[in-house]
């Protein structure tokens, strides 16, 4: 169970989109941990009107995300954020984004608007990700291809169904990723 | 949403403290030297780390989670500190060498990912579960 202690890796995949489309769900039936919350600072220059007026001089207030954890070997430990899926804590987004492996942007065919922020960050940011339908009522009435345009997305993006609810769901869809941030690579490097 | 989440999930505080958590750092939430430490950075304690005695209350924490690897944010919500203040405390521990820290690997992708070796062994890790 323990990583091996002189060489531990950390990495991180970060669980986008729009509000109660299951990124806190998909978290928890990964993560070996129980989902935890935190609260990550926020500064003034990212968000607009907030209750950071008591303090004086100081315009830092926080924001709460979820993230689990999973020990993938004897020395990688994979961790997952579940992001707010508005476009006014891309701020926070930045610094979790940064030396990612990638990100999973849920999908909820009757909300897809919900997830246009994600897509639009992570490709402006060329940051690999997976496009996963989580299963609601209905959702299987439409094609890949079908999502692939209503979203907009690059040829390349693979699109999945899955169920958030679900383990092995929700590592096939870690594992799409994972794929597809390697074939990236072969590509750009 | 945020404000009502951030209440539910808010741990008690621990050991009844009665100065902000900001006094505890001076006001620092941003680390002033050593490498700049995302949040997923892993610690583990030293063998100074296990017997460092009067050490102020987050600190003992802090070093008492360190006892298995643990990420800078998961100290954060163990201890209920915003990650800011977790990094300083965990930069703290570090410099005084009762922690040793265990950064993300340097990317040489161009898109500033892992590196795919570490891929690859992320992929048969997934794969084998």
């Amino acid at each position: 169970m323990h990583a091996e202690i002189d060489s531990l890796i950390p990495l991180k995949v970060l669980v986008a989109g729009g509000f109660g489309v299951g990124k806190t769900t998909l978290v928890r039936s990964l993560s070996e941990i129980p989902p935890l919350l935190t609260e990550q600072e926020m500064t003034s220059a990212s968000i607009g009107v907030d209750d950071a007026g008591l303090v004086p001089d100081k315009t830092t207030t926080t924001v709460a995300m979820d993230f689990g954890r999973i020990t993938v070997d004897d020395s990688l430990i994979l961790y997952l954020f579940g992001t707010p899926g508005q476009a006014r804590f891309w701020f926070m987004w930045d610094e979790l984004a940064r030396g990612s492996v990638g990100a999973v942007v849920l999908v909820d065919l009757r909300r897809v608007d919900d997830s246009f922020p994600a897509i639009d960050y992570f490709e402006n940011r060329r940051l690999p990700f997976v496009v996963a339908v989580n299963r609601f009522p209905g959702s299987d009435e439409y094609s890949p291809d079908a999502v692939q345009d209503a979203l907009a997305l690059p040829d390349d993006c693979p699109v999945v169904w899955m169920d958030a609810r679900d383990a092995g769901s929700s590592r096939d869809t870690l594992i799409t990723l994972v794929e597809h941030a390697l074939a990236r690579t072969a590509v750009t490097t | 949403m945020a404000g009502h989440a951030r209440s539910a999930g808010r741990p008690e505080p621990r050991g009844g403290r009665v100065v902000p958590v900001y006094a505890l750092t001076g006001g620092r939430t941003r680390a002033t030297d050593g490498p700049d430490m995302p949040v997923e950075s892993i610690v583990t304690v030293t063998e100074a780390g296990v017997y460092a005695s009067d050490l102020q209350l987050e600190y003992r924490l802090a070093v008492e989670l360190a006892a298995t690897p643990v990420s800078v944010i998961e100290i954060a919500a163990s201890l209920g500190i915003p990650v800011g203040v977790a990094r300083v405390l965990v930069s703290d521990l570090v410099n005084a060498k009762y922690l040793v820290v265990h950064l993300p690997p340097e990317s040489t992708t161009a898109d500033g990912g892992p590196p795919p070796e570490i891929l690859e062994r992320l992929l048969d890790g997934l794969r084998a579960r």
